[in-house]
């Protein structure tokens, strides 16, 4: 059978089959009419309802808020991440500081800090920031720190020889001869932010005020619009894949598996 | 020719948990302008730590090394090291870049970077390569690499640390006479530290026979054979005795029995 063994040999397909595969039965709990519909929307009522979402604007808007926020919290975590190592770097007993802090706020999930967030800042956007913030700014100081003492001592001296001093030796040699570490922070900020954020936004939002695709849940979720909440949840998932499978897996290519700094992938 | 290297009663001494140890004792040498002297040594002999010295990477405990009339003190494009490592390219420029890079952070202009990083690239057989990332390349393709970058910011003085130490007996000998075919056409001046006998002849005009515990110089000995040197001949066979002499007394004392090892280097 020639088309069954094109399925199974591309990788693309194959996964598509999978997904064909869940999506029947899916399809076919709903049609045995044992769940409302409440619960379990059929498929056609949740494409539907993610069409008319997008055609309204509404998705577009949530999705945008919730963009906006992690990218601000993005750049504010990696600004204060890099100020932090860069000062590590100067004084060893700073160093000593921020490896503590590091070790005791890193195992700290961002959602936990939900009720002290909203002692200190109240319902709002500072609060979400707080949160996120903080689960990008302690894997991303993590990697780099172990980036920076990874850097060859020969390409140190090489710089130092050619004749690079202080913050250009820095820029010059050490962040790109840590990328591959700092990339990995990155990735893990994000997927960390990105699960946080979804999480605050159904505390923060609900209360009113502008929110994001996790609000968006939650408020559907109120109205038992269930369709839309698993809409929601398709832009999410999709958005995570897009970021981690797409953005940063071409980042990857275009930098560290150009540069030979890592093994490249098994296809 | 006027001395381009003096070094004056130089002490290196290294503070570790298990004490200090005398990595250097009163090295006293100079280099002319436009001479290849070798350092030969077993290892642990400090001859890479006397290289780091002058290269500015090691404090020296006491003692001058003068370049010119002027003395040094931190690492400087005046005095460029080629290592022993592979990775002493930047992994994320191309060959090209790397050298164009060394040559922008030495404020040269553009055309003039493109230029003679082609020039420099030609002169050590890598012209189709310019455009390669340093991990496509072989081992003795980057040491090649490494040594062009070296070359095209014309230092002072090129100090080279066992920079086919790494490479397998084919490759090195290539690059030997490579070297010195470059050597001959620049017209630099090079420290070439190494501890095979037979690398020290090929390449310097002098040899400098170093020992151990603390680092001292034993010897300066002259090599006077007309290049291209061959291996074979008596002369060269001769220098190379006299040369495993001044370095097996000091094996011998240190391990308490004769290595007789001459095939190996």
């Amino acid at each position: 059978m020639p088309i069954l063994k094109k399925v199974t040999e591309n990788k693309i397909l194959r996964q598509a089959f999978f997904i064909a595969i869940l999506l029947g039965v899916w399809q076919y709990i709903v049609s045995t009419g044992n769940y409302s519909e409440l619960i379990l929307p059929n498929l056609r009522s949740i494409w539907t309802a993610l069409v008319d979402s997008i055609s309204t604007g509404e998705m577009g808007e949530r999705t945008a808020y919730s963009l906006y926020l992690i990218g601000k919290a993005l750049a504010i975590g990696s600004g204060l991440a890099l100020i932090l190592t860069a000062l590590a770097m100067l004084s060893p007993l700073f160093a000593d500081f921020v490896k503590t802090i590091t070790t005791i706020f890193n195992p700290l999930p961002g959602v936990a800090l939900l009720p002290i967030a909203l002692l200190w800042f109240g319902i709002g956007e500072n609060s979400i920031l707080l949160i996120l913030v903080h689960s990008i700014i302690w894997p991303l100081i993590l990697n780099a720190t172990t980036g920076f003492r990874s850097v060859s001592r020969t390409q140190l001296e090489v710089g130092r020889n050619l004749g690079l001093r202080g913050l250009k030796l820095v820029s010059s040699v050490m962040v790109p001869s840590a990328f591959p570490y700092i990339l990995t922070g990155f990735k893990i900020s994000w997927s960390n932010s990105w699960r946080s954020l979804v999480a605050a936004e159904m505390i923060f939002g609900a209360s009113g005020g502008q929110g994001g695709l996790g609000w968006l849940i939650y408020q559907k979720r109120f109205f038992l619009q269930t369709p839309y909440v698993f809409a929601a949840l398709f832009v999410i998932i999709l958005i995570g894949i897009l970021v981690e499978n797409v953005i940063f897996a071409q980042i990857e290519k275009w930098t560290i598996q150009r540069w030979g700094m890592i093994i490249q992938k098994e296809k | 020719m006027a001395d381009k290297v003096l070094i004056e009663n130089l002490f290196v001494k290294f503070e570790g948990e298990q004490g200090n140890v005398q990595a250097l004792e009163d090295i006293s040498f100079s280099v002319k302008e436009g001479e290849f002297l070798t350092i030969l040594g077993p290892s642990g002999c400090g001859k890479s730590t006397l290289i780091r010295s002058i290269a500015g990477f090691q404090k020296p405990e006491k003692g001058r090394i003068l370049l010119g009339k002027r003395q040094v003190h931190e690492p400087g494009p005046d005095r460029i090291m080629v290592f022993q490592e592979f990775d002493q390219l930047f992994p994320w420029k191309t060959v090209k870049s790397n050298i164009t890079y060394a040559l922008k952070v030495n404020g040269k202009g553009k055309e003039e970077r493109e230029r003679m990083a082609a020039h420099y690239l030609e002169m050590v057989n890598l012209q189709d390569f310019g455009g390669a990332f340093p991990h496509q390349l072989s081992g003795g393709m980057k040491q090649r690499a490494a040594i062009a970058r070296s070359l095209a910011l014309n230092p002072e003085i090129l100090l080279m640390d066992e920079p086919f130490g790494s490479l397998d007996a084919q490759t090195r000998a290539v690059l030997q006479s490579e070297l010195v075919r470059l050597w001959q056409k620049v017209g630099s001046t090079i420290i070439f530290i190494t501890h095979n006998i037979q690398e020290a002849i090929l390449l310097g005009d002098r040899v400098m026979v170093m020992s151990s515990a603390p680092g001292r110089i034993k010897d300066i000995v002259d090599v006077n054979i007309a290049r291209p040197r061959l291996p074979e001949t008596p002369e060269f066979m001769a220098l190379w005795h006299t040369l495993y002499g001044l370095l097996e007394t000091k094996r011998f004392g240190e391990n308490g029995k004769s290595s007789s090892m001459p095939g190996k280097d």
